[in-house]
C-alpha cells in the first residue's frame, strides 16, 4: 500500500504534477497514515525512487530538477510543523522589580513559546502589582518570576503576597535566576511553587504542572 | 592553629634553609589571657553543640568603605554592630579591619583622636559580638586612599626613610592604644596590594623587620603577620617574600585574580581551578600554620549561585588541607558606579558575602553551613595523618625570563597536585631546598632541571627507601638520572601531537591501559635501556614509563612532560586516558610506599580527608565535579556505622564499603565508627 | 645592524617552528642588541600568548606598540591577551578598535571588537561590529556564530539555531568531515583534468572527490555521471553527488540521491551525512536529523563534527542536556572546534551559566585566530611594509 503510494507520488513528481502529489498524500492520510509517518513512509521512499531514476538515466537532469521543485512544493504536507502545537497554556514571565537582567528570562520565554505555550513576556523591572494585573487580565494561572540578584530575589515574596491578598492562591508561581539556583530554601521563603533552572528545566516543570495541577490548560 | 598564643601546630620544623639565608630568632609564643575565641576552646559541654571551632577560626575582611560614592574620610563611619551581629550569627569569630594612615595622621605627628575612637568603636562592636580582630596597618583597597597621606609628597612609603619612621610611629601609636584590648587577635603589618610595590626582597624583609620591631617594642606577645601569599606575590612582582614571612607567627595564603588567570584559567566551579586554593595553601605552608585568606570570588562576572559553590569549595578545601583558619574576602559587595565595562585589578576586593544592602548572599549561607560542620570537628581529638607524598616545586621556578621555567613550573606542579588529589593521595607541596626526609614519595613534574646538589640529595633519598617520580621536562638531562632511574638518555625526540601508550608490564605500576590520545606533547625523551623495567612504551616501542629499583627505594620515570602538557593545553579537556595514566602511576607509587589513599573512592573528582581520632574517625568529602554522584568508598576495616558530624542518627554499615551521595560541588562530613 | 637582524631572524625562525624556549631566549638576545625593535617585542608577545602567559604577553605587546603604534601584529597579540585574561574589557575594546583602524580590512579585528563589546554588555555595538565583519567577508563564520548567540540572548534558541547552521556551513570544518568520510585528503596536488581520468570506477570517484574538494562541482558531477551510467546502484557515487547538490543548495536533489544511496547500502557514511544536512535544513525535520546524526556519530565516534551536528539537531528538539553532552564529546575530541565551543556556549546560556559560556567563546576566539595563522600574516605584512 505504502509502496504503491510512494510510486504514485514519485510519478506525480516526474510528471510535474503538484496537485497529483497532494492527492497522493491526502489519500495516504485517509488510509490511516499518521502525519508523523508521512515523511518516512511516503515522501522518503518516493524521493529514493526519484534518486534511483536519475541515477539510472530513466529521467534526465532537467526532469530531476523539476521533480525536485514539485517535491519542494508539497514538503509542507509531509513534514511535521516546525512550531509545536498550541498547548492552550498561558505563561506569564517577567523579571522582578528593580531587576534589569533579561537574558535568562528571554531564553526561557522563547523556549516555552517554541514548545507551544502562550507566553506573555512582561519584560524587566516588573512591579508586583503589574504581575497581579496581568494575571487577572489574562486569566493565566502560571507565572515565572526571574531575579538574578539576591535582593530582588527576596522581594519576589511580594508577588506571592499580592496574589494571595487578591484571592489568587491557586496561581502557580515559579522562580528562576542565580539566587534561587543557589539556595532552594529561598524559593520556599518567597512562596514559590518551584525553581526553574534554565530552559530544559522550564519545559519539564511547566509540562508537569500543566498535567498535574492545571488539568491541561489555563 | 593561629591562636593568640601563636602557633601550636608547628608539626615539623623545616630542617634546612637555603644556604644563603640566616636563621632569624623566632618570637616567643604569646602568653595572654584567654579571649572569647580561646574561651570557646574549652571542650563543649555534653549534648551542646559548639557554635564555632576554636581551633579553626572563620572570619571576614571588614573594609572601611562600602560604596564608590563614599570619600576616604568616610573610613568606618558607619555603625558596625549590625554587620557584626550577622557575622556572629553566621558563626564567625574573626574580622580583619584596616587602618587608614591618611585618616589617623592627617598632619605629620598629629593623630586624629576622633578617628582612633572610630577604630575603638569597631573593636568594641567586635568584642560585643565575640569577634576577634586582626588589625591591618598598611593596606591598599584601591578606594579608601588609606596610604595616601597628603604630607607624604608622593614618596614611596615602602622605602622612604622618613615615611618609614612615621609608619613606625603610627604602629606604636595604635598598638599602644589597643595593646590591652582583649578583642585584638593579631597585628597585620600590610596587605599584598601594598607589598606588591616592593621591588626587592631585601627591601621587603627590612621593612617587615622594622615594623615588626615597632610592634614588639609595645606589644611583645600578640602574633604579627603580613598578609602576603609567597607564590602570588612572587608571580606579580618577582620579589620572593619567603624569608620575610618566616619572621611572622603565621603565614597567609590566597589566590589573587591575576594568579588564578595565570595558573588555572577557566570555570571556577570545576576542574583545576577548584584545586588552586589548596595548592597555594600547601605551597605557603612551610613550618608556619597558614591562614587561608581572601576566600571568595574576585569579580562581578559570576552569579550568586556560582559564588556560593566557589566559596563552599574553597572552605572545605581549606579544612581538608590544613588551613589554620579562614578569612573571607569581603563582608559586603562594594556598591560600584553603574559603569561598563568593568575593569578587574589583581587584588580585587569588590565581591562580598552580602549584597550592597547588607542582605546575605548564598555565599554567606555556605559559610555558615560550613562553620556548623567545622565546629563539630574537634581538631584536638581528630587530625590528618602526616602527608608523605609531596609535589616538588623546583628552584628554577624562581628564575626570571627568558627562562620559561618560572612560568611553566607552577602550572605543571598544580596539575601534578590535582592528579595526586584525584588519586586520593594525601599530598603536600615541597620546595627543592626543603629536606626530603619527611616524605616517602617525591613527585617532580616536568621540571627542566634541578640543582646538582638536589640530585645528590634525591639519590640519597631513593637509596634510603624513598620513591622518586619524575617526568622528563625537555632538553638535556642530569647524569644522575642514568644511575637513579636506570635509563640511558639518548636525546630529545621533540614534540608530538599524539601520545600513545602500550603497556608492556601489566600491574607493575597499577592497572594501566594502553591508549592513543590526542595531546600536544612538547618533548619526548628517547630512552635506551639501562636496567630499569620498561612498564610502558609509545606505539613504536620507545619507553614511556620505566621503573627502577635503586638502593632501598624506587624511581619511576615518565618520558614526556605530561603534567606540563596538560596545563599548557586545555586542562579541562585533557584526554581522560592521559590523566588516568598519571593518576594510576602516582597512586601505585604512593601505595607501594605505604602512603596511598587512606580510603579508596571510585570517583577521582571527590577529594577526601580522613581526620583520625582514637575511637572513631571523621571523613570529609568534597565533590569537585558539577555532576551529582554517589561516591563508593572502600575501607580496609569494617565500618560499623556512619553519621553526619552535625548530628543525627548513625546509619549502620557493617561492611568495608558504602556509598555517599554527593550533590554537584557538594560536600559531606561523616563520623565513622568501626566494628 | 646585521647582527641585530640576524638575531631577530633567528628568533622568528624558532618561533615559527614552535620552539618556544629557544625563541624566547633569542628574543631576549635580540633585545639586548636593540631594545627598541617593535618586531622583537611583538614576537615575544605572541610567544607568551602561545604559552597562555597573559601578563607577560600584555607587557611585551604594549612595549611593541609603544615603539611603533602601527605595529598591527602587536595589537592582535595585545587584544587576544586582554580577552583571554578576562575582566579588562575596556582595554580590550580600545585595542581592537585601534587594530580595526590600523588594518581596516582585517575582519577578525571587527569580530574581536564585537566580542569585547559583548563581554562588556554593549550588545548593540557588538552586533554592529559583527555585521561590519560580515560586510567585509560574508563567509566570516565566527561573526555569524556570535550573531546567533546574540539572537539567542534576545529571542531564544529557535531564532539562533538557523544562525548556527548557517555559520556552520561557512565553517570549513563541516566540509572537512565530508571529505574525511569520503576518504579524500588534501595531498597538495591539484585535482586531475577530468578528460585525463582513467575510465575506471575508482579513478573516476577519486578524481570527482578531488574536483569537489576544489569546488569544481560541474566537472565532478560529469565524472559521477559516467560512473552511474555503468552502475546506477553505486552508493558511494550517489553519496558524493548528494554532496555536490547540497553545495549548490539543491536540497531535494541531494535528499533524493542520499536516500537512494542508503536504500542500496545503509553503510554509506557520505550519504548519511548528506541526508542529515538536508534534513537539518528543514525545521520540521529536526527529529529525522537527530536520528541520522546519531547514527553518524555512532558510525564515526572519533570524529568531532558528527557530534556537533548531532548536538545541533538536539537543539532543534529542545533537548539541551543531551546537546551539551554531545558538544562536550566533540570538544574532548577536538578542543579547537570553534563550532562546538559556540554551541556549548549557547547551551550553557540556556542554563543561566553565562560566565562559563563567555569562557567558551573566548576559547573559540583563541583557536580560531590560531587556525587562521593570523599573527604571522600580520607580522609578515608589517615586516615587509617596514622593509
Amino acid at each position: 500500500m505504502a509502496d504503491d503510494a510512494a510510486a504514485q507520488l514519485y510519478q506525480a513528481f516526474v510528471s510535474q504534477d503538484p496537485a497529483g502529489a497532494i492527492a497522493v498524500v491526502e489519500a495516504s492520510r485517509h488510509s490511516g497514515l499518521e502525519q508523523a509517518q508521512l515523511f518516512d513512509q511516503l515522501f522518503a521512499p518516493a524521493m529514493s525512487l526519484l534518486g534511483g531514476a536519475w541515477a539510472s538515466g530513466a529521467i534526465d537532469e532537467v526532469t530531476f530538477t523539476q521533480a525536485a521543485v514539485v517535491a519542494e512544493q508539497i514538503t509542507s504536507f509531509v513534514t511535521p510543523p516546525a512550531a509545536s502545537k498550541d498547548t492552550g497554556v498561558t505563561v506569564l514571565i517577567g523579571s522582578m522589580h528593580r531587576d534589569y537582567h533579561s537574558i535568562g528570562k528571554d531564553v526561557i520565554g522563547a523556549a516555552l513559546k517554541e514548545a507551544g505555550h502562550r507566553v506573555v513576556d512582561l519584560g524587566v523591572d516588573v512591579r508586583p502589582a503589574e504581575f497581579l494585573e496581568r494575571v487577572e487580565e489574562t486569566g493565566s494561572r502560571l507565572l515565572i518570576v526571574a531575579a538574578e540578584m539576591t535582593a530582588t530575589a527576596r522581594s519576589v515574596v511580594r508577588v506571592r503576597e499580592m496574589l494571595t491578598s487578591a484571592g489568587h492562591e491557586d496561581v502557580v508561581m515559579l522562580v528562576t535566576g542565580g539566587p534561587f539556583a543557589a539556595d532552594v530554601s529561598l524559593a520556599k521563603q518567597v512562596g514559590a511553587n518551584g525553581v526553574v533552572r534554565g530552559v530544559e528545566s522550564s519545559l519539564k516543570i511547566v509540562q508537569k504542572i500543566v498535567r498535574d495541577r492545571l488539568g491541561g490548560g489555563t | 592553629m593561629p591562636t593568640r598564643k601563636g602557633s601550636k601546630d608547628r608539626r615539623v620544623q623545616r630542617a634546612s634553609k637555603p644556604a644563603t639565608s640566616t636563621p632569624k630568632p623566632k618570637p616567643a609564643p604569646a602568653k595572654r589571657s584567654e579571649g572569647p575565641v580561646a574561651a570557646e576552646a574549652a571542650p563543649a559541654q555534653p549534648g551542646k553543640a559548639p557554635r564555632r571551632n576554636p581551633m579553626f577560626p572563620i572570619g571576614v575582611n571588614y573594609y572601611p568603605l562600602d560604596a564608590e560614592t563614599q570619600g576616604w574620610d568616610d573610613w568606618y563611619s558607619g555603625d558596625a554592630n549590625a554587620d557584626f551581629e550577622r557575622l556572629a550569627e553566621a558563626r564567625m569569630s574573626l574580622v580583619r579591619v584596616f587602618v587608614s594612615w591618611k585618616v589617623l595622621e592627617p598632619q605629620v605627628g598629629q593623630y586624629d583622636e576622633d578617628a582612633i575612637e572610630r577604630l575603638q568603636d569597631v573593636i568594641d562592636a567586635a568584642r560585643t559580638h565575640k569577634l576577634q580582630v586582626i588589625v591591618c596597618f598598611f593596606c591598599d583597597d584601591r578606594l579608601a586612599e588609606m596610604l595616601d597621606v597628603p604630607w607624604g609628597k608622593k614618596r614611596d612609603p615602602r622605602t622612604d626613610s622618613y615615611l618609614i619612621q612615621r609608619e613606625v610611629a603610627l604602629i606604636q601609636k595604635v598598638v599602644n592604644r589597643f595593646r590591652a584590648e582583649t578583642a585584638i587577635f593579631a597585628w597585620d603589618l600590610a596587605n599584598e596590594a601594598f607589598c606588591s610595590g616592593f621591588s626587592a626582597a631585601e627591601e621587603l624583609e627590612s621593612w617587615i623587620e622594622t615594623m615588626r620591631e615597632a610592634v614588639r617594642e609595645v606589644d611583645p606577645e600578640r602574633p604579627v603577620i603580613v598578609s602576603i601569599d609567597p607564590e602570588t606575590l612572587f608571580r606579580h612582582t618577582g620579589v620572593d617574600p619567603r624569608d620575610a614571612i618566616d619572621t611572622c607567627e603565621f603565614a597567609v595564603s590566597h589566590a589573587t585574580a591575576a594568579y588564578r588567570v595565570f595558573a588555572a584559567e577557566g570555570p571556577i566551579t570545576s576542574g583545576p581551578s577548584t584545586y588552586l586554593d589548596s595548592f597555594l595553601l600547601r605551597s605557603a605552608a612551610r613550618d608556619l600554620p597558614v591562614l587561608l585568606d581572601d576566600v571568595g570570588v574576585f569579580s562581578l562576572d559570576f552569579s550568586p549561585a556560582e559564588e556560593a559553590v566557589f566559596v563552599r569549595n574553597v572552605l572545605y578545601s581549606g579544612l581538608m588541607n590544613r588551613a589554620a583558619g579562614i578569612v573571607a574576602r569581603r563582608f559586603r559587595d562594594l556598591d560600584t558606579e553603574r559603569r561598563e565595562p568593568y575593569f578587574r585589578d589583581p587584588f580585587e576586593v569588590l565581591v562580598g558575602l552580602a549584597d550592597t544592602e547588607g542582605e546575605p548572599k548564598p555565599a554567606l549561607s555556605e559559610l555558615e553551613s560550613f562553620a556548623r560542620v567545622a565546629a563539630r570537628i574537634d581538631l584536638r581529638r581528630y587530625g590528618l595523618a602526616q602527608e608523605r607524598t609531596a609535589v616538588l616545586i623546583p628552584a628554577e621556578r624562581y628564575e626570571p625570563l627568558p627562562s620559561l621555567a618560572g612560568l611553566y613550573d607552577p602550572r605543571a606542579c598544580l596539575q601534578a597536585f590535582v592528579q595526586a588529589k584525584q588519586a586520593h593521595i594525601p599530598v603536600a607541596v615541597a620546595r627543592e631546598i626543603d629536606e626530603f626526609d619527611r616524605y616517602s614519595v617525591l613527585i617532580v613534574p616536568s621540571a627542566l632541571s634541578l640543582a646538582d646538589e638536589t640530585w645528590e640529595r634525591a639519590k640519597a633519598f631513593v637509596q634510603a627507601g624513598g620513591s622518586l617520580l619524575c617526568s622528563y621536562g625537555g632538553g638535556d638531562t642530569h647524569p644522575a638520572i642514568r644511575e637513579v632511574f636506570g635509563i640511558e638518555f639518548l636525546g630529545d625526540g621533540g614534540g608530538r601531537e599524539e601520545l600513545s601508550c602500550r603497556v608492556a608490564q601489566v600491574d607493575v605500576l597499577g592497572s594501566l591501559a594502553s591508549f592513543d590520545a590526542r595531546i600536544d606533547i612538547p618533548n619526548f625523551a628517547l630512552l635506551g635501556h639501562g636496567g630499569a623495567t620498561v612498564v610502558a612504551t609509545d606505539a613504536k616501542g620507545s619507553p614511556l614509563l620505566t621503573m627502577n629499583q635503586f638502593g632501598q627505594g624506587r624511581a619511576v620515570y615518565i618520558a614526556a612532560p605530561l603534567e606540563r602538557a596538560i596545563s599548557q593545553g586545555d586542562p579541562w579537556a585533557a584526554p581522560p586516558a592521559v590523566t588516568e595514566m598519571i593518576r594510576t602511576v602516582y597512586a601505585a607509587v604512593a601505595s607501594a610506599s605505604g602512603c596511598g589513599a587512606p580510603v579508596e573512592c571510585d570517583h577521582p573528582e571527590v577529594e577526601l580527608a580522613l581526620f583520625a581520632g582514637e575511637q572513631d574517625d571523621i571523613l570529609v568529602l568534597l565533590n569537585h565535579g558539577i555532576e551529582k554522584i554517589t561516591a563508593t568508598l572502600a575501607f580496609d576495616r569494617t565500618v560499623a556505622s556512619i553519621s553526619d558530624v552535625r548530628g543525627g542518627k548513625p546509619t549502620a554499615v557493617a561492611g568495608v564499603t558504602f556509598g555517599v551521595p554527593l550533590d554537584a560541588n557538594g560536600a559531606a562530613a561523616l563520623r565513622l565508627s568501626y566494628g | 645592524m646585521a647582527e641585530r637582524s640576524q638575531q631577530l631572524a633567528l628568533a622568528e625562525g624558532l618561533a615559527r617552528q614552535g620552539q618556544v624556549q629557544p625563541a624566547v631566549e633569542a628574543c631576549y638576545q635580540a633585545l639586548r642588541l636593540d631594545e627598541s625593535e617593535a618586531l622583537t617585542h611583538c614576537l615575544l608577545a605572541d610567544l607568551m600568548l602561545t604559552g597562555d602567559f597573559y601578563d607577560e604577553a600584555i607587557s611585551s605587546a604594549a612595549r611593541a606598540i609603544e615603539m611603533d603604534p602601527s605595529c598591527s601584529p602587536a595589537y592582535l597579540a595585545l587584544g587576544l591577551a586582554y580577552d583571554r585574561r578576562g575582566g579588562m574589557w575596556d582595554q580590550s575594546i580600545l585595542v581592537w578598535h585601534e587594530l580595526a583602524e590600523v588594518e581596516p580590512d582585517l575582519v577578525t579585528a571587527h569580530v574581536q571588537l564585537g566580542e569585547a563589546f559583548s563581554a562588556a554588555a554593549f550588545d548593540d555595538e557588538a552586533i554592529e561590529a559583527w555585521r561590519r565583519a560580515l560586510e567585509l567577508d560574508p563567509a566570516e563564520a565566527r561573526a555569524m556564530y556570535n550573531l546567533a548567540v546574540a539572537a539567542l540572548k534576545k529571542e531564544g534558541m529557535a531564532t539562533a539555531l538557523p544562525g548556527f547552521r548557517k555559520a556552520g556551513e561557512l565553517d570549513p570544518s563541516q566540509d572537512d568531515l565530508f571529505f574525511s568520510l569520503a576518504g579524500i585528503c588534501d595531498d597538495g596536488n591539484p585535482a586531475p583534468d577530468p578528460a585525463e581520468v582513467a575510465p575506471e570506477r575508482q579513478a573516476r570517484l577519486d578524481a570527482a572527490g578531488a574536483l569537489a574538494f576544489e569546488e569544481d562541482f560541474f566537472s565532478a558531477a560529469e565524472l559521477i555521471r559516467l560512473i552511474l551510467d555503468e552502475n546506477p546502484e553505486d552508493p558511494e557515487a550517489l553519496g558524493l553527488v548528494a554532496y555536490l547538490y547540497l553545495k549548490q543548495e539543491a536540497v531535494n536533489e541531494a535528499m533524493a540521491c542520499a536516500l537512494r544511496a542508503l536504500s542500496i547500502s545503509t553503510r554509506t557514511p557520505t550519504a548519511v551525512y548528506c541526508l542529515g544536512v538536508a534534513f537539518s535544513k528543514r525545521p520540521g525535520l529536526s527529529r529525522n536529523a537527530t536520528r541520522v546524526f546519531a547514527a553518524l556519530a555512532k558510525a564515526v565516534p572519533k570524529q568531532p563534527m558528527p557530534h556537533v551536528l548531532y548536538a545541533e539537531s538536539l537543539l532543534g528538539l529542545q533537548r539541551y542536556a543531551h546537546a551539551q553532552q554531545a558538544y562536550r564529546t566533540a570538544i574532548a575530541l577536538d578542543p579547537t572546534c570553534v563550532r562546538a565551543r559556540f554551541g556549548l556556549a549557547a547551551v550553557l546560556m540556556t542554563e543561566g551559566r553565562f560566565a562559563e559560556a563567555q569562557w567558551e567563546i573566548r576559547r573559540a576566539a583563541y583557536y580560531d585566530t590560531r587556525r587562521q595563522g593570523l599573527f604571522w600574516r600580520l607580522y609578515d605584512v608589517y615586516a615587509e611594509g617596514r622593509a
